[in-house]
């Protein structure tokens, strides 16, 4: 008798046990559910300025010094920075779309050309009547920066971004190389041909384990360069009208006053062309000789240190390489940089990066005084200490900001754009994911057998881009 | 003298004895004992309704509108079918699963059952769990870490591959840069990460086999092999079963590996199905399209899963 109601009262106990915890459960679910849903997603639940940018924890001692800065001069403005780590533009832009499926869009981003009409066209909210309205403010910023870089993020006669930072495309050669090869610096006219006769120089003076010509298959530094340098492109290149309020207000007197327009527009595929056919083939001479690598899809994170260690004699890159070249122990007199080439032209390729501020920002006149502070010198130079890139202000691209670390014609950098104005950014219209995937997944076949192949890429990549340009248009 | 405890037992009634009352649920703690079932069972259904079943819906009706994350969704009825029946990309790389499927799945399972039936023969038992332990390693590793750290050592000038190639005398393979290299190092990638799942299962399956059988075999003059033809095998098969569906299931869904090592390329050699639906939805914002693709791709694997089964009728052997 004891023992059954012994049994008994555990059997209550159990149950009494396990629904207190059920209920506890959904007890502690019911409690912490407000902070489940409000201030944990950063820019919700306040009023904060949401500010979306591609970095590393690495770079927040920089960033921290431009938010104090911007808070001492706006202490009415709440900014949240979160830096959303990505291999590469098309990879963070992708991450950024995934927040604003997830509803949590952020108020503004920093935007490369790559990505200036995907979010001109869907996401971004232009920056006309702000820049019309602080005009006399601004004026100092145009004045410091050239029109190459603001055009590249006009959009059918509307500005988007001001750009803070850019690359074009330079070539980088290994002075070690070039002396074991007997070679001098290159002229700054030197031609594809005398760039050729440079890397069978190389390759004859350095072992195997040596590449002269090192590039990757991806939008910058990539083809492009190429097909720009032989006065042609891989889109048929056109420009919108428009504008005349941003060139007439801030660049009336500027040399290249006449060649600016509302925005560059990409509209047709344009893989057909011959003198797209007859860079392809100069690359794939290169290949077949061992002068350069078949590129591979992607890549760029390994070649700092690939060419740190010697093993490369050339490569296209820009001026964010400089810091990266020093911390990887190269000296300031171990490397060197040239203008790119020239073949029918010697137009460069650059890519710009600026702050766009969403269509969805729930206070743009916040997001408009983030933009003006950043944009100002002071802001520039507490997030730009060091050569990671070049900063879009000429001023600032000066003897200071590369002393020590090289390379010695570091003038090269800003010089692109002046002696070359009709240098252009890379190709990236509003389809650019998938614009990107039709030139890049073509690349390294077309370069790497023979020129029945070449021909079957390029036709390949014509049909890959219609397709591309014809969605969503 | 005795050490075990003897076990208080609950009093069993006699033969004749009424059942106590408290061991005949009443309808009061039948319908007590439900609620509880239902309070413990509503996390996990909450959150299968919210993160599988709900999305699982919501994906198969955006298949049938257009949408891009910004703009209003529009109905288009089947038109993204349409479209993507009709896209040569998504057709390549349905193709390409499927030829990765075959030749993965069957050096996964191979693989697998070859190290198992090794590491279950004779040997020291410390060397037994290394070896159980470093063929599993792999499979904890993240996908794409180790495809970063694979597409360093597969590169064609500077990897250690081509290097230790070059020592006798071969020279650099162009591994990541054309469309034969590119897949078979997807492959070899995909199938050293994942092999130690179904080799876990093989062990399993092999310690449950009767050492009797093998005996019996040995009697009747089975030797090496033989045995493991004729014994483990079709003793295994149940195993085989299971191993063979999860891996063909895993390996339909491939999308690490061959977005970190070659974003599908060259050309369209190594794109996936499931790449494409990433690239619809999350690059080109094409989010219906993403979703026709998702729902055809989930019909093949209820197709290749129901085929399985139906074929284990005829070749799987239940002891």
């Amino acid at each position: 008798m004891t023992g059954a109601t012994n049994g008994h009262l555990r059997e209550i106990t159990r149950r009494t046990a396990l629904g207190a915890l059920g209920a506890g459960i959904i007890g502690a679910t019911v409690a912490s559910w407000p902070r489940l849903s409000g201030t944990d997603i950063p820019g919700r639940g306040d009023n904060s300025l949401s500010i979306a940018i591609m970095g590393t924890a690495a770079d927040a001692a920089a960033r921290q010094r431009a938010i104090d800065a911007f808070t001492r001069l706006h202490p009415e403005i709440k900014v949240k920075v979160q830096a959303i780590q990505a291999v590469d533009w098309k990879d963070f832009f992708t991450k950024i779309l995934t927040m604003v499926a997830a509803g949590t869009p952020p108020d503004v981003v920093y935007v490369a050309t790559e990505g200036a009409q995907l979010f001109a066209e869907k996401l971004a909210h232009p920056l006309d009547e702000y820049v019309r309205r602080d005009a006399a403010d601004m004026r100092e910023f145009f004045d410091d920066v050239h029109p190459s870089l603001v055009e590249a993020f006009m959009y059918k006669g509307s500005l988007y971004q001001l750009p803070m930072d850019w690359n074009a495309a330079n070539m980088y050669y290994n002075t070690t190389a070039f002396a074991q090869a007997g070679l001098d610096r290159p002229a700054d006219d030197w031609t594809h041909m005398d760039f050729r006769n440079s890397l069978a120089a190389m390759r004859k003076a350095r072992t195997s384990d040596f590449t002269p010509y090192y590039w990757t298959n991806r939008l910058f530094g990539g083809v492009v360069p190429w097909l720009y340098a032989n006065d042609t492109s891989f889109l048929k290149e056109t420009r919108s009208g428009g504008g005349e309020w941003l060139w007439d207000g801030f660049y009336a007197n500027d040399p290249s006053r006449g060649l600016r327009s509302g925005g560059y527009q990409w509209l047709e595929p344009n893989a057909n062309d011959d003198r797209v056919f007859e860079s392809f083939d100069y690359l794939r001479g290169l290949v077949k000789d061992g002068l350069g690598v078949r590129p591979e899809e992607g890549g760029g994170s390994s070649l700092v240190g690939l060419f740190a260690s010697n093993r490369i004699g050339t490569t296209p890159a820009g001026g964010y390489w400089v810091q990266g070249l020093h911390e990887a122990g190269m000296g300031a007199n171990d490397f060197d940089v040239q203008f790119f080439p020239r073949w029918k032209t010697q137009r460069h390729q650059f890519g710009t990066a600026g702050y766009a501020i969403m269509k969805t920002a729930k206070d743009k006149d916040a997001a408009w005084e983030w933009i003006k502070f950043s944009s100002s010198r002071e802001a520039m130079e507490l997030i730009f200490p060091n050569p990671i890139t070049t900063p879009a202000r000429r001023s600032m691209v000066n003897e200071q900001l590369y002393a020590g670390k090289g390379p010695a014609h570091w003038k090269v950098f800003y010089d692109t754009l002046d002696r070359f104005p009709t240098t252009g950014p890379i190709p990236a219209p509003p389809q650019q994911a998938a614009v990107e995937t039709a030139l890049m997944k073509n690349v390294s076949l077309a370069v790497s057998g023979d020129e029945r192949q070449l021909k079957q890429a390029l036709a390949s990549m014509q049909r890959d881009l219609e397709l591309a340009l014809r969605r969503q248009s | 003298m005795s050490t075990t405890t003897p076990r208080r037992e609950r009093p069993r009634p006699a033969a004749g004895q009424a059942v106590p009352a408290q061991h005949q649920p009443t309808a009061k703690s039948r319908q007590s004992q439900r609620w509880l079932a239902w309070i413990f069972l509503a996390p996990t259904i909450l959150g299968m309704g919210l993160f599988t079943l709900i999305p699982i819906v919501a994906s198969v009706v955006l298949a049938f509108f257009r949408w891009d994350i910004i703009s209003a969704p529009t109905f288009v009825g089947f038109d993204n079918f349409s479209e993507v029946v009709q896209d040569p990309t998504v057709r390549v790389s349905f193709l390409n699963t499927i030829g990765f499927v075959v030749v993965a799945v069957a050096l996964q399972l191979g693989l697998a059952l070859a190290l198992a039936i090794m590491v279950q023969e004779k040997m020291p038992a410390w060397l037994r769990v290394f070896f159980r332990s470093a063929f599993f390693f792999p499979l904890i590793l993240s996908a794409a870490s180790v495809s970063i750290f694979m597409r360093y050592l597969f590169n064609e000038q500077f990897g250690v591959v081509n290097w230790f190639l070059s020592l006798v005398g071969i020279p650099a393979v162009p591994w990541l840069t054309t469309p034969g290299g590119s897949a078979a190092v997807v492959i070899l990638v995909y199938v050293w990460q994942n092999f130690g799942f179904s080799f876990l299962l093989f062990i399993g399956g092999l310690a449950s086999i009767p050492v009797e059988t093998y005996e019996a075999a040995s009697i009747d003059g089975a030797t090496g092999w033989r045995k493991h033809l004729h014994v483990t095998l079709p003793l295994l098969s149940p195993t085989t079963l299971v191993a063979s569906v999860m891996a063909i299931i895993s390996a339909l869904q491939v999308f690490d590996q061959p977005y970190v090592l070659t974003r599908g390329g060259p050309g369209d050699s190594t794109r996936t199905a499931v790449m494409v639906i990433f690239e619809s939805a999350f690059q080109r914002l094409e989010f219906g399209q993403a979703s026709a693709i998702g729902v055809l791709l989930t019909l093949i694997i209820m197709a290749i899963t129901a085929a399985q089964f139906r074929l284990s009728k005829r070749f799987v052997f239940y002891q």
